[in-house]
């Protein structure tokens, strides 16, 4: 059989096999011979989480778009699905062509989370590509990657060739444009990875090599070559009111995770809530126009038939005319049917007209995320948020016939006592109350009052950036306690065991050695760790065991001023000096406020006209720690 | 008015399931920007219907879809709106405008037209010489899979006709809202009577081909000109 037939064997034994088919409107590409690059993008999760990405989206439209590269899809199969292709030695193809990645010139993940690393090797594996960057010859693929987790590049910088640092809808480009000159000069793969490296944005792991102390902590890092630059500056989008967006985008058979259009109406958030990794990388704030917001709302429409539009950012109640947007969005979409959701309100910001607004179009949960159970805690985390507030909302929501509320906290943040465990109890115990205080005939019947918890994760780049994360025994303890405490009549908790929190803390703040435990736990199985079922939690621990590394240094270790951290050299925008003194000003439960209320100096202002909110006095006091960068021009 | 549009399911999108095809051809009614009628209540849907629920994994050349249109559209506009809208794997090759009063497909409907590609030539030369003395027995019993379990039925009366050619078997089959006769019965009937073990795996591609309405004189024709 040929390759062709032995995949549609192999898709008639498979469960969902619409993962692996591609052919959804709007994925009609051209020819293999219609354009002279090929770059086929990875999205190291399955079908239906990957195709519920937007930046996915954006970056296979943005390389299509172009005459000269053409860009396919692969995902990360299932279990089921691997077993047949090891079995019949089919390797790993994208999905418009059906070839395997080691024919396209640039293979490239998008990293949305740490847990996913682990299918990244196994797609470059079963793709016919060598798993690490140093046997990779000049005739495979180059192999980028760019995304959130990118803000730390190293645990997983032994199988990337380059990584995208921040924004990729310009760099994406550049960086294929070096590729194609390569394939038309004959350059060296040494070569093309020496010019990528002077691009704005990438990063080169092989140009640059990493020293340590006895103790394990970072001793130096630097370039080995002249090429490449001693520190990385992140990319921002000069114009993000008029970024590359695709007028058409896949719409899937088979229903995804998140099945509908998301509209970007903002990028970055001024709250500075301080475990929050997003509300620092992201920085400055920027806001699209309600005309291009409305007009990518219609585009989308039209193209894709979708019955909902969700509105996405950080924090879409900040957006600056919120009730005009979505006034305007219902207006022009109420003919056709379709209906406006608004994910990750924040409390503080929630219009009552805007709640009752949608409502007429659709009535669902509402959620808040209050984060921590006292106010001195979200003190410690700058979650500006007071119960006032959140009681106050949470009382609209009831009175304008809500009977569905959903509440976000966090454990084993730094600082946290019993106390505040307990505070996440009467918080519940007076929501549960407010509902009650409605009259019966008014308010909506059936309450239902969800209380999820999380585990916090240190991340790079905020100001918990050196905080030890709880050993897994504290969280089960603290766990346990919540679980006694809120046991109460219309209140459901939901908790994660915490060993997925603990490796991705090791992951979010790990140097270049953990690529070796990365790919010892590969050889021992270890795949598809985001799915409870085929999560792995001992083979981790004997991965991290057989390179004789110690997990609690990742995650439980409490890291000083002073130590070189694996992320420094990487320009996010952000100073280390800011996010050391919001770490002090955290330790004495002290609030910083919105940048909107004025400039905080996080070291954005150090780029002329980059953020609205900017103070250029402050300009001149810039992190000592910081090689001083006077951008050309600025970015508008 | 209602618009009958007769489309493609193709190999590529023969793994999406019944219920999915549903939902695309609803969002291409609303790519197309074509006046469609939507119900009324709390969550409005478009008022389509198909003629007849296509199996995961099998293909279809003429399946029909029925669409009630809020405002008159000519038949050409409707076929090029959503030839324009609709993914190129379920492409419409006619459309044809009838009165709200037009019987419901499904009530007409009465038989299928379907091909059979049994994929391994070895197997199709075991299988296809057993059609004669299957439809030679008195009774076909066949295994059909209820809500109350497994039961025996004569699959004999269900079927029109059946022949094979190479590694294709052509049948036309009963399919109606009481009864049916789906291909594997029709596979399952020949592995029986050519001997062969019924644990055997026999890879076979479905392609419903035609669907089939009565017309006055008793006689089968395209249930879309019915």
């Amino acid at each position: 059989m040929n390759m062709n037939d032995r995949i549609e064997a192999m898709l008639e034994k498979v469960q969902k096999a619409p993962r692996y088919t591609g052919g959804e409107m709007n994925t009609q590409i051209k020819g293999w011979e219609e354009a002279p690059l090929h770059f086929v993008f990875c999205f190291p999760d399955t079908y239906e989480v990957g195709m519920s990405h937007l930046g996915m989206k954006i970056l296979t439209g943005l390389i299509n778009d172009q005459d000269w590269s053409l860009c396919e899809r692969c995902f990360m199969p299932w279990v089921d699905m691997m077993a047949l292709m090891k079995e019949e030695q089919v390797p790993l193809f994208s999905l418009e062509s059906r070839r395997p990645l080691k024919d396209f010139d640039v293979v490239g993940f998008t990293l949305m989370y740490e847990m996913s690393y682990s299918n990244v090797l196994a797609m470059l594996d079963m793709g016919g590509v060598p798993v690490e960057r140093r046997d990779r010859g000049e005739n495979d693929p180059i192999v980028v990657a760019g995304g959130g987790c990118a803000s730390n590049p190293e645990p997983i910088s032994d199988f990337i060739d380059a990584f995208m640092i921040g924004a990729g809808e310009e760099v994406m480009l550049e960086l294929n444009r070096v590729i194609l000159e390569r394939k038309e000069k004959g350059w060296t793969r040494e070569e093309c990875l020496k010019r990528l490296a002077q691009l704005e944005g990438v990063y080169v792991p092989s140009l640059y090599d990493a020293e340590y102390h006895p103790d394990g902590t970072l001793k130096s890092f630097r370039p080995n070559c002249p090429e490449a630059p001693e520190r990385v500056m992140k990319r921002y989008v000069d114009d993000f009111d008029h970024a590359y967006f695709p007028s058409k985008v896949a719409v899937p058979y088979t229903e995804v995770v998140f099945d509908r259009i998301t509209l970007e109406i903002m990028r970055g958030c001024t709250r500075g809530c301080r475990f929050c990794q997003a509300g620092m990388l992201y920085r400055p704030v920027r806001e699209r126009s309600l005309e291009t917001l409305v007009h990518q709302a219609e585009t989308l429409v039209e193209a894709t038939g979708y019955e909902e539009i969700s509105l996405s950012s950080l924090s879409s109640g900040d957006y600056t005319c919120l009730p005009e947007l979505i006034r305007e969005l219902m207006r022009r979409m109420k003919d056709r049917r379709v209906s406006i959701s608004l994910p990750s309100l924040r409390i503080d910001s929630v219009l009552k007209e805007s709640l009752e607004e949608t409502q007429q179009v659709k009535k669902s949960s509402l959620t808040f995320a209050p984060e921590a159970g006292t106010q001195r805690l979200r003190d410690v985390i700058n979650k500006g948020v007071t119960e006032e507030d959140l009681i106050e909302k949470v009382r609209d929501a009831f009175q304008g016939g809500w009977s569905s509320v959903k509440l976000y906290f966090m454990d084993g943040l730094p600082t946290e006592t019993v106390e505040d465990l307990d505070g996440i109890a009467d918080l519940a115990k007076k929501v549960v109350a407010e509902y009650f205080k409605v009259p019966k005939g008014e308010r909506a019947r059936g309450l239902r009052v969800t209380v999820s918890c999380s585990t916090f994760v240190p991340k790079p780049h905020t100001p918990f950036q050196w905080a030890a994360q709880d050993t897994i025994s504290v969280i089960n303890e603290k766990q346990e306690h919540l679980r006694e405490v809120l046991k109460i009549k219309g209140v459901n908790f939901n908790w994660h065991a915490p060993h997925l929190s603990f490796l991705e803390a090791c992951f979010s703040r790990g140097d270049r050695r953990l690529g070796r435990v990365l790919k010892r736990a590969w050889e021992r199985g270890c795949l598809l760790d985001g799915w409870n079922d085929q999560f792995k939690f001992d083979e981790w621990m004997e991965a991290f065991r057989d390179c004789g590394l110690d997990p609690a240094f990742y995650a439980n270790r409490e890291r000083s001023r002073e130590e070189l951290l694996p992320w420094d050299f990487l320009d996010c925008g952000i100073t280390k000096d800011f996010l050391w003194r919001e770490k002090e000003k955290s330790d004495r439960a002290e609030t910083t406020r919105d940048c909107r209320k004025g400039c905080n100096g996080c070291g954005i202002q150090r780029f002329k006209g980059l953020c609205a909110y900017a103070d250029p006095k402050r300009a001149g006091a810039p992190s000592p720690s910081l090689v001083p960068y006077e951008p050309e021009g600025g970015n508008a | 008015m209602r618009m009958l549009g007769v489309f493609e399911k193709s190999e590529r999108v023969r793994h999406i399931g019944h219920l999915d095809i549903q939902r695309a051809v609803q969002r291409g009614l609303r790519r197309s920007g074509l006046p469609v009628a939507y119900s009324n209540g709390f969550n409005p849907h478009i008022q389509v219907t198909f003629a007849s629920a296509l199996s995961t994994g099998a293909c279809g050349k003429r399946e029909i879809m029925d669409v009630k249109m809020a405002e008159p559209v000519s038949e050409e506009v409707f076929l090029r709106k959503m030839n324009a809208a609709m993914p190129q794997d379920m492409q419409l090759s006619s459309a044809r405008a009838v009165d709200d009063r037009h019987p419901a497909l499904m009530a007409s409907l009465k038989a299928g037209i379907y091909e059979m590609v049994i994929r391994d030539p070895r197997q199709a030369d075991r299988l296809l010489p057993a059609i004669g003395p299957m439809m030679a027995q008195e009774t076909i019993p066949v295994a059909r899979k209820t809500k109350s379990g497994i039961k025996e039925v004569d699959m004999k009366p269900l079927i029109y006709a059946l022949r094979g050619e190479g590694q294709k078997l052509y049948a036309t089959l009963m399919l109606t809202e009481r009864e049916s006769c789906k291909p594997n019965m029709i596979l399952e009937g020949l592995k029986r009577a050519a001997g062969m073990p019924e644990e055997e795996e026999v890879r076979m591609l479905v392609i419903r081909t035609q669907l089939l309405g009565e017309a006055g004189d008793g006689g089968l024709v395209p249930l879309e000109t019915l």
